[in-house]
């Protein structure tokens, strides 16, 4: 898992290089943000001119998921100052609270074990994000080589990889759908958040399987 | 401009963070209500590749990126490799892009 914060922590400093991002914003996203599809998302955002209030709402909706998260770990950390709680929200990613749910769940109450890895994840995508960023101005010209494409393909990769059920598909393909017609008529500034937004109703209406 | 995106987004996705581990948001929070959440990135994402691929840079594609995105598709879903799909599909663009120029 720590290997895998590398794997998409390097691409995302290559990508938003490339972009044209200063090294100086990409840095602030992965120090202030910290969250991987959310800044690669922003990358894309940009280069495609969007407004700053959708952008940032995109970015919240992207993470509207880890109220679930926070809200599972809360227990776990009832005996805690509520300025060590903010702190530990800070660092909460999907990797930190798999591991960390997993950890509690076995019956383990210590609390160092979620700091020390969300900790850890936090470094190693700063290190993985300054790696890339270093790299990125190495890959001549964007186009010719398809570095472009590179955002997209790892979108789709991050997509295919959640898939645990049937209904998901249909949620990201209504979704893609969606997004490419209101951009084709020209809506492409609320394209994204409005197709996202919509998309997952189609997985209310699906018959109630468990979560995987 | 950049600067107000990242600050809002670090603030947004922080407050997202801070707000149910330290207010009560409920541990199991309404059936219909987790559901949609938990669809709720990968709709978003899906929907920033929709246009990426279907109608790149404002105008429909020529297939390039569609016959890309399919390549990326199958390598994922068999290897469950992200890095080996972005690098598949990276190259078929450059390769479509050098023979079949637009």
């Amino acid at each position: 898992m720590l290997v895998s914060v590398m794997v998409v922590g390097i691409p995302f400093g290559i990508v938003a290089r490339q972009s044209g991002l200063s090294p100086v914003e990409i840095m602030a996203m992965s120090l202030f943000v910290f969250a991987g599809a959310s800044q690669f998302a922003m990358v894309q955002l940009f280069k495609d001119g969007v407004a700053w209030p959708l952008i940032a709402a995109t970015v919240l909706l992207i993470n509207l998921r880890h109220m679930l998260m926070a809200a599972a770990l809360r227990p776990y950390f009832a005996g805690v100052s509520t300025a060590r709680r903010l702190a530990a929200a800070f660092f909460l990613t999907d990797e930190a609270f798999a591991m960390a749910i997993g950890w509690f769940r076995r019956g383990r109450t210590e609390l160092s074990y979620y700091v020390t890895f969300a900790v850890s994840l936090y470094v190693l995508w700063n290190t993985a994000t300054v790696i890339g960023m270093l790299l990125g101005p190495t890959i001549g010209e964007p186009r010719r080589f398809g570095v472009d494409f590179a955002i997209t393909a790892t979108f789709i990769a991050i997509v295919v990889i959640g898939v645990r059920r049937r209904v998901d598909v249909a949620v990201a393909l209504t979704a893609a759908l969606v997004a490419s017609a209101l951009a084709y008529l020209g809506a492409s500034v609320i394209a994204v958040v409005a197709a996202g937004a919509l998309a997952p109703l189609v997985a209310l209406l699906s018959r109630d399987e468990e979560l995987a | 401009m950049t600067w107000l995106a990242i600050a809002a987004s670090a603030l947004a996705t922080y407050l997202v963070r801070a707000f149910a581990f330290t207010v009560a948001f409920p541990s199991t929070p309404p059936r219909r209500v987790a559901r949609y959440l938990d669809a709720l990135p990968a709709a978003i994402i899906a929907a920033l590749v929709g246009p990426a691929v279907l109608v790149p840079n404002g105008h429909p594609t020529h297939g390039h990126e569609l016959i890309a995105a399919l390549v990326v598709v199958a390598i994922v879903a068999r290897w469950r490799n992200l890095l080996a799909g972005v690098l598949g599909g990276v190259a078929v663009v450059a390769l479509l892009r050098l023979v079949l120029p637009a």
